[in-house]
């Protein structure tokens, strides 16, 4: 039987034996990283280790640009953010909001509930805010690397960060509890 | 926005994303991914060579050939709405498969093959898959079966005269070709291919249950082969932990997929053991399955007990009412759309009562028919 497994083991290696440590440092080291972003853009943990996948299997192709690149870890970010664009796309009827929960939160014993509840508030935000916003507070991006990493102007991001913040204003992880 | 609010939502949106754990990198599934684009780049490049070719010869092709003959498409009946592809009567209880979403409203689709609405398996990506199930409390001596098909074959043979057409089923953005049908528990099994198909046996492998009375299999808990393109573990998680009286920690874990929903129950000692086991996979609507095990080994009673199961999407909270009075309240931790419960009852305390209550704090449901050891199932 000619399969799909059979077809891609005939493919040889793309990037050579020497590189496949290198690049295998490089995947472990970040894939952590760009499951928590890609889980931060979706809020789908299923769709966030794919979006990973797919974002280090781009880099394992074009792996001897990635390498020598200045900032590989930016490249990274502008394939997830692609790959979480394409998705939106494709899934924008299908995606629904959860609703937050009613009761207070307050205590330890909350705190899933208290990430649910900013994981719904993120969802309800369009795609581009809850991007810088995610690429602003979990990375923690310049401006100009944020706009680096959508395509667009600094201002552009600066007018959808205030907007996000304004909608986000209102919920309660960030009207309670202390920020020591 | 104020700078507390600032700081605020990023503590926490690290509180949240921290609190991801991914698995291991997948190494063979990115490379493997990464020679699908360069194959594709390679199939687009000779593609667009290939087009212009086909361009500059439309004109003659038009005059020397004869209209193309397009190969008759395989009759295949659709699954409504309701994803039901298979149904019938055994031993005079009516009984249906379908595809059905099984995670909670807001989260990614999850099909699975349910059996009367409950019982859930996860659906393959690919064709190859077949399992069977048994509901020896409803249905005794007999078993359920599908299998997941190739597009072009039209179904199977069941035992040389039952000749069950393959349905598609459209769910959650996918297609599938399924075959699904009863059998006898008292007696031989045998599928063969409608059609063959490159690479297949003519008979298909089908996980067979023995007979009445003698099975192994868990009730509810469908019986899956393993391709290579099955995935062993949809999901994994850390469902709860904690510390027991006296320093030993604990820790409860799940593993989602076409095994059940696999718990395992781990007290960090120095004599600690592991405690795995796997149960039905419960619906949004269905009965949910209860687990309790031991903490690590020992005897029966002696030690801390742990608890975990599946709850409906509607749950806010779970209320565990201990034998002394007291309470636990565990919160619900969301795995894959799907949310989870779990909690442990120290020794000498046992858990009385659990009740489910809603994000009001309502209470939805109630039992004190909670297991010992093992699982047992309940209609909320």
């Amino acid at each position: 039987m000619t399969n799909r497994r059979d077809e891609l083991a005939a493919v040889p290696d793309v990037i050579g034996t020497d590189s496949d440590e290198d690049f295998s440092a490089f995947a472990t080291s970040r894939w952590p990283g760009l499951v928590r972003l890609a889980f931060g853009l979706t809020g789908d943990r299923w769709l966030a280790e794919d979006m990973a996948q797919t974002a280090l299997a781009r880099a394992y192709v074009a792996w001897r640009r990635v390498s020598r690149a200045d900032d590989p870890d930016a490249y990274l970010r502008r394939i997830l953010v692609n790959a979480s664009h394409r998705r939106f796309r494709r899934r924008r009827v299908a995606e629904q909001p959860g609703d937050p929960p009613d009761t207070p939160i307050d205590g330890p014993a909350d705190l899933v509930n208290e990430r649910t509840a900013l994981l719904a508030a993120l969802r309800q935000l369009p795609p581009r805010q809850r991007e810088v916003i995610v690429l602003r507070y979990w990375v923690d991006l310049t401006d100009a690397q944020i706009a680096d990493t959508l395509g667009c102007s600094p201002g552009t991001v600066r007018s959808q960060l205030s907007r996000a913040l304004a909608k986000l204003r209102d919920n309660p992880v960030l009207a309670e509890g202390d920020d020591a | 926005m104020t700078a507390t609010e600032e700081r605020q939502l990023r503590r926490a949106l690290h509180g949240t994303l921290q609190s991801v754990s991914p698995p291991p990198v997948p190494f063979e599934a990115i490379t493997r991914r990464g020679k699908v684009i360069r194959l594709r780049r390679a199939g687009a490049a000779a593609g667009a060579l290939a087009l212009a070719g086909i361009v500059a010869l439309t004109s003659l092709a038009l005059r020397a050939s004869q209209p193309p003959t397009v190969p008759p498409a395989a009759p295949a009946m659709t699954a409504g709405p309701d994803g039901v592809f298979a149904s019938g009567t055994a031993d005079g209880h009516p009984w249906r498969l379908a595809v059905q979403n099984i995670a909670g409203p807001g989260y990614r689709c999850l099909p699975a093959i349910v059996l009367n609405g409950t019982d859930a398996d996860p659906v393959y990506p690919a064709p190859g898959n077949a399992a069977s199930v048994a509901l020896d409390q409803a249905v005794r001596g007999v078993a359920f079966a599908f299998i997941q098909l190739p597009a072009s074959v039209g179904g199977v043979i069941v035992n040389g005269d039952q000749h069950v057409p393959a349905v598609i089923v459209n769910a959650c953005g996918y297609r599938y070709h399924l075959v699904g049908f009863s059998y006898s528990l008292a007696g031989p099994l045998r599928v063969t291919l409608a059609k063959p198909y490159p690479g297949w046996p003519s008979d298909v492998f089908v996980p067979t249950l023995t007979t009445p009375g003698g099975s192994t299999q868990a009730e509810g808990l469908w019986l899956n082969t393993y391709t290579y393109t099955a995935p062993g573990v949809t999901a994994s998680a850390t469902l709860a932990s904690g510390t027991l009286p006296g320093g030993p920690g604990w820790i409860i874990k799940l593993q989602f997929g076409p095994g059940g929903d696999c718990y395992e129950f781990a007290q960090n000692s120095p004599a600690g053991a592991q405690m795995g086991y796997c149960g039905p996979v419960s619906t949004p609507a269905g009965p949910e399955t209860i687990m309790a095990l031991p903490l690590g080994f020992g005897e029966p009673g002696a030690g801390a007990i742990g608890y975990a199961f599946q709850v409906s999407p509607g749950t806010a909270r779970v209320k565990a009412v201990l034998d002394n009075g007291s309470s636990v309240l565990p919160t619900p931790r969301i795995v894959d759309g799907r949310k989870y419960v779990a909690f442990v009852v120290p020794s000498p305390r046992s858990l009385h009562r659990l009740i489910w209550l809603d994000a009001a704090g309502r209470v939805m449901a109630s039992t004190t028919a909670v297991p010992r050891y093992g699982y047992t199932q309940f209609q909320p």
